[in-house]
């Protein structure tokens, strides 16, 4: 069956290969629950937010950066329609060579920060948001060593991350920021530069990722697209190992609690 | 609230195996548990939530004291890490036998064989219980019947005992000197063989890759078939080669292996090849064995002899267990029988070639009265031959008119 006529257009953004794999095993989960669904890849957020925004999609997956700049151009009513788990409870760490842990966060003034790409919430945006929290401008107070890779996928691909971490196990820079997924992934995969590296501070819980769609999208189909998502069962011999790829183990309806500190953050510029 | 379970991470980290630690002690707790992980370093205890949530589980607390120690408390998560049944409690291992050694005829132990299983399984050892989730094969020999033979996972001890090397465990020293139409002869006949090996080897071959994986005494009894049979083209083709004396690859050699090869019934092949191919082939190598005028031609068919000896006792045993357990198959194979000898009607006998060759290997000489000695041999060789024949296939269950009828099917090539 084409699915040209599908009932919902997703759009996702194509940061690496397996998003191919995902979908096709996703598009299989939505015909099963009986809400036709395509997709259609984009190479940067930026693009999807504006193919959200003229109906060449319904649905855009986006990252909290790329939710946040459709909210701003919906004036505040982008419609949510779940999140992974981990999206529920983000947060960044900083990391250090072992041994070279800060106590307060204002001893990073005048040391290296590495930071992930300048549009990437977690690896940048948020980490200088939370330091100024807590009484560290580190933009002027630190020197910062950005690590601008593959701008327009928001740190999705985590090239920048990895870039951090090897220039904090090096000595390039002091301290570096980096997301707790991909910290915990690096690990998992026995990435040499973090066996040396220590957490030294982690930011307050924030949300990444969202579904969202705009306000005219159809009640009723929003909410059969919804529930066929929700039924997304990690149990499912069908669907475990895209969702293992997709990092979710149960998703949530989402809403807009955890977006107010990159909102803000955003805001500062 | 149930109280936590405590977990002393000591030194490890994250990493660097605390995640093996804590991951044993979740997977042995049911959904909803909590343990406590208890580390002296900060860095650890900042990292466990986001590894918990990674791999399914839920982070409920945290103490991060200045100076610590810290301690983070883990829920249990609800998913399995493995999407099968849980796995059975410890089963019955396969008992050694007297000599400490443990057989694969043992490694079931009292368990049957299963007569069918599920044509899209995958490669899940004896014991091993299979993940849902992973792709579908399609294996078409899925029936124990139509492949088993009772005694066919000794068959396979046997043969990894009695793995042999051609390179090294055949005097090859011992030829040369030896006259040319002597020399000649003896190509033609190791090159008639080795030809014939081929065959043996593409026969079984051609059915291990259908074979289903729920049966690896079959899989590991035609691997070392295959096996037997490339060490049996290695040999032959050195012996030829060895003497320096270049020899034919027949053409009437080719339309009878040929034939063999259209056979796709697995008892079919196995009548075909194991019991009156290979059964043929018996005499012939113990002829040849008999008749070698150097010591490692004599040796290479002695040792070919000893894996053909296995390959026509799995033909009997197979084809007898056939048709005990379906009669109908008596039938069957005899038709598969018929329709490959309809394709080989016009062959007539036995190459003059390699009728001559054997003769000039039994005389040993040119001279009329070793020749008329040799051709009596070759004579007897075809009695012995068929005599064999119909006693094998009296052995897999036929009787002795169905018997002597399969024997004046067989193709005059021997294979």
């Amino acid at each position: 069956m084409s699915r040209a006529g599908a009932e919902v257009r997703v759009g996702a953004v194509a940061y690496h290969p397996r998003i191919v794999t995902i979908w096709e095993a996703f598009l299989g989960h939505f015909d099963r629950e009986g809400v036709s669904t395509d997709y259609l890849l984009y190479s940067n957020y930026e693009r999807l937010v504006e193919a959200v925004l003229d109906g060449d999609v319904e649905i855009g997956w986006n990252t909290n950066t790329a939710f946040l700049a459709l909210e701003q151009r919906l004036g505040g009513e982008a419609r949510i329609l779940g999140m992974r788990d981990i999206d529920a409870q983000f947060a960044t760490l900083i990391v250090t060579r072992r041994g070279e842990a800060f106590g307060e966060v204002g001893e990073l003034a005048g040391k290296r920060l590495a930071l992930g790409s300048r549009d990437s919430g977690h690896a940048a945006i948020l980490p200088l948001h939370y330091l100024r929290d807590q009484g560290l401008d580190a933009a002027s107070e630190c020197e910062l060593v950005r690590f601008d890779t593959d701008l327009g996928k928001h740190g999705d691909t985590g090239h920048s991350e990895l870039r951090v971490i090897c220039a904090v196990a090096e000595g390039s820079a002091d301290a570096g920021a980096l997301g707790e997924p991909t910290l915990a992934a690096f690990r998992a995969d026995r990435v040499p530069a973090v066996a040396d590296l220590e957490v030294v501070w982690r930011s307050p819980t924030y949300y990444h990722c969202n579904f969202t769609a705009l306000p005219s999208l159809d009640g009723a189909l929003a909410q059969r697209w919804q529930e066929a998502l929700m039924s997304m069962s990690y149990d499912d011999e069908h669907m475990r190992h895209a969702m293992d790829l997709e990092g979710v183990k149960r998703w949530l309806p989402g809403d807009r609690a955890g977006y107010e500190s990159l909102a803000a953050a955003m805001k500062e510029g | 609230m149930s109280t936590a379970r405590r977990l002393e991470a000591g030194e490890l980290e994250l990493g660097g195996g605390l995640e093996v630690l804590v991951a044993a002690a979740l997977e042995g707790m049911r959904a909803g548990a909590r343990l406590e992980v208890i580390t002296p370093s900060r860095s650890t205890a900042l990292e466990l939530p986001s590894w918990a949530r990674a791999a399914g589980h839920e982070a409920v607390g945290e103490r991060i004291p200045p100076g610590g120690p810290y301690a983070v408390k883990i829920e249990r998560g609800p998913f399995a890490r493995v999407l099968a049944d849980a796995l059975p409690g410890p089963g019955t291992a396969p008992q050694l036998r007297g000599s400490g050694e443990l057989h694969t005829a043992d490694l079931r132990s009292a368990q049957e064989v299963p007569a069918q299983v599920e044509a899209a399984a995958g490669f899940a050892p004896l014991g091993a219980v299979a993940e849902r989730g992973a792709p579908a094969f399609r294996w078409s020999l899925n029936d124990r019947d139509a492949l088993w033979a009772d005694d066919v996972a000794e068959l396979t001890e046997q043969a990894s005992a009695a793995q042999w090397d051609a390179s090294r465990d055949v005097p090859w020293e011992a030829v040369g000197g030896l006259p040319e139409f002597i020399e000649r002869a003896v190509s033609q006949v190791m090159t008639f063989i080795a030809q014939n090996e081929y065959a043996a080897l593409y026969v079984p071959a051609g059915f291990l890759a259908d074979v289903n994986p729920a049966y690896p005494e079959m899989l590991m009894w035609l691997a070392s078939h295959v096996h037997d049979e490339a060490r049996h083209v290695e040999v032959f083709t050195k012996r030829s080669l060895i003497g320096g004396q270049p020899s034919y690859a027949l053409a009437s050699t080719e339309l009878s292996l040929h034939t063999l090869l259209d056979e796709r019934d697995f008892s079919g092949a196995a009548l075909l090849l194991n019991v009156l191919g290979e059964g043929t082939f018996l005499d012939l190598l113990r002829f040849v064995e008999h008749h070698a005028p150097d010591a490692a031609t004599r040796a290479a068919a002695a040792l070919a002899h000893r894996d053909e000896v296995r390959h026509v006792h799995f033909g009997i045993s197979h084809v007898r267990r056939r048709i005990a357990t379906d009669p109908d198959q008596r039938a069957a194979l005899i038709g598969a029988a018929e329709r490959r000898a309809e394709k080989l009607t016009e062959m007539s006998g036995l190459s003059p070639l390699l009728t001559e060759g054997l003769t000039v290997m039994a005389a040993g000489s040119l001279q009329p009265a070793e020749l008329a000695s040799g051709a009596a041999a070759v004579r007897g060789l075809t009695e012995t031959m068929e005599d064999n024949r119909i006693k094998r296939l009296r052995a897999a269950g036929f009787d002795h008119r169905d018997a002597r009828h399969l024997s004046d099917l067989h193709t005059p090539n021997l294979m």
